[in-house]
C-alpha cells in the first residue's frame, strides 16, 4: 500500500513538473538559437525549416509571421547597454549607426510583442524618416515625456522591449559574426 | 543499514521523478506544434477563404491579430492547399521594399523572395507539391522550356505573406494597396 502511494507521488510529481517546466520554457524565446550583440537578441533561424523544437513551438504559440532570411533580420533588445531591463520611468537613446540594410525600422513593443498605445501615435522610426547628422549618425530618444528631436514615446508605465528590423539586409545567416559594435547602443541616459 | 537503504530508496524515487519529467517536458514541446490552435494559419483561417488575399490591419495597440508586426510595413497574405492543385503567386513591386514569403501551416518558412527577384516589376512564382512540380517539368516543352519559377513545398498546406515597407507615414496607404495585389491563382496541371 505504501509503495503504490509513493508510485503515485512520483508519477504526480513528475507529471506536474514536466508541465510546469514546459510551459515556462514555451513562454519565452528559445534557449537554443540566441545570438546576443550587445543589449540585442536576435533568433539566427526563427523561422527557417532548421528551427529547433522550442523554437518551433513557440512560433506556434505566438502566432508570429516571422521573417525570412532572405528578407531581413529582427532583433530585440529587453535590456540597455548594461544589461539592466529597460524601463518605463527611465530615458534611453538609441545610436548612432545600424548594420547595414537597405532600409530598417526601430519600434517600441510590449514582452509579448504588441505595439503599446501612446497619445502621440508613434509606434516607430523608420531608417527613411530620421534626422540625422552630416556622418549619418542619428540619434533615437526612448521616454515617456516629450523631448525634442526623433522622441519614440514609451506609452505606458512597466517593463518594454525594442525591435529592431533590418530589411534586406546583406548579414542574413552570418549575422551571429556580426560585429557589436556595428549594432545601435542602447543608452540610459536617466531615471525619473 | 536500514537508514542506508532508506536513503537509496528515496534517490530512486527521485531520480523516477525527474525522469518522468523530463519525458514530459519533451513530449510536451515535440508535441505542441502538432496540436497548437494558436499558429498564424488557424488565426488567419476566419479572415478569407483559400486562395483569397487579405491585408492584415495595420500593426497598432487597437490592431491584435498576429504579434511581432512592423507598423512601418503593410501585410497581406493568403492561404494555400496545394492537394487541389498548384497555385501561381504574383505580386507587384514598387519603389520600396517588398517580399513575399511562403510558409507551412506550422509557420515556418521555406522559400522568400524580394523586389530584387521581380521581372518587369512583378514577383511571380509556382508553388506546388513536389509530384507535380515533377508534373509540370514532365510536361515543358524541350524545345522551349518554362521560365517559371517553380517551388515544391514541403507541406501541402500553409500560406503566403507579402510585406511592402513604407517609407514614410503619409505612404501607408500606397503600401497598403500595393499588399492587396498580391494573387494566389490555381495554375492547371496538364492533364
Amino acid at each position: 500500500m505504501a509503495d503504490f502511494v509513493k508510485v503515485l507521488l512520483v508519477c504526480g510529481i513528475g507529471l506536474g513538473l514536466g508541465l510546469l517546466a514546459s510551459a515556462y520554457a514555451l513562454s519565452r524565446p528559445s534557449p537554443f538559437d540566441r545570438v546576443r550583440l550587445g543589449p540585442w537578441e536576435l533568433a539566427a533561424h526563427a523561422g527557417s525549416t532548421e528551427a529547433d523544437p522550442y523554437t518551433r513551438a513557440n512560433l506556434e504559440r505566438s502566432s508570429e509571421i516571422p521573417l525570412a532570411i532572405g528578407e531581413g533580420l529582427q532583433l530585440i533588445a529587453r535590456v540597455d547597454d548594461d544589461g539592466r531591463p529597460l524601463d518605463a520611468r527611465c530615458v534611453y537613446t538609441v545610436g548612432p549607426r545600424v548594420p547595414p540594410a537597405r532600409y530598417w525600422t526601430l519600434s517600441l513593443i510590449d514582452p509579448g510583442g504588441w505595439p503599446i498605445g501612446n497619445p502621440a501615435e508613434r509606434y516607430g522610426f523608420r531608417s527613411s524618416e530620421l534626422l540625422r547628422a552630416a556622418n549619418g549618425n542619428f540619434v533615437i530618444t526612448v521616454a515617456a515625456d516629450v523631448h525634442p528631436g526623433d522622441w519614440l514615446p514609451i506609452g505606458r508605465p512597466g517593463p518594454f522591449a525594442l525591435a529592431l528590423r533590418l530589411y534586406d539586409s546583406p548579414l542574413g545567416a552570418t549575422a551571429g559574426a556580426m560585429d557589436k559594435t556595428a549594432v545601435p547602443r542602447v543608452t540610459r541616459v536617466g531615471c525619473g | 543499514m536500514r537508514g542506508r537503504f532508506a536513503v537509496g530508496e528515496a534517490a530512486a524515487y527521485v531520480a523516477a521523478t525527474a525522469i518522468l519529467a523530463a519525458l514530459v517536458h519533451l513530449i510536451v514541446v515535440l508535441v505542441v506544434p502538432l496540436v497548437a490552435t494558436r499558429d498564424a494559419f488557424t488565426r488567419l483561417e476566419p479572415l478569407g477563404a483559400l486562395n483569397e488575399t487579405i491585408l492584415l490591419p495595420r500593426a497598432g495597440p487597437a490592431a491584435r491579430l498576429l504579434p511581432y508586426v512592423d507598423p512601418a510595413v503593410a501585410m497581406s497574405f493568403c492561404r494555400y492547399d496545394l492537394t487541389r492543385g498548384p497555385i501561381r503567386v504574383t505580386a507587384p513591386s514598387g519603389r520600396a521594399f517588398a517580399s513575399i514569403s511562403f510558409h507551412t501551416r506550422r509557420g515556418l518558412v521555406f522559400y522568400a523572395l524580394t523586389d530584387k527577384a521581380a521581372t518587369h516589376g512583378v514577383i511571380d512564382a509556382v508553388l506546388a507539391t513536389p509530384e507535380d512540380v515533377r508534373a509540370l517539368a514532365a510536361h515543358d516543352d524541350e524545345e522551349d522550356p518554362s521560365r517559371d519559377l517553380r517551388i515544391a513545398a514541403p507541406a501541402p498546406q500553409g500560406y503566403v505573406a507579402m510585406r511592402v515597407f513604407s517609407e514614410l507615414p503619409s505612404l501607408y496607404p500606397e503600401a497598403e494597396a500595393e499588399a492587396k495585389r498580391l494573387a494566389c491563382k490555381p495554375e492547371l496541371v496538364p492533364p
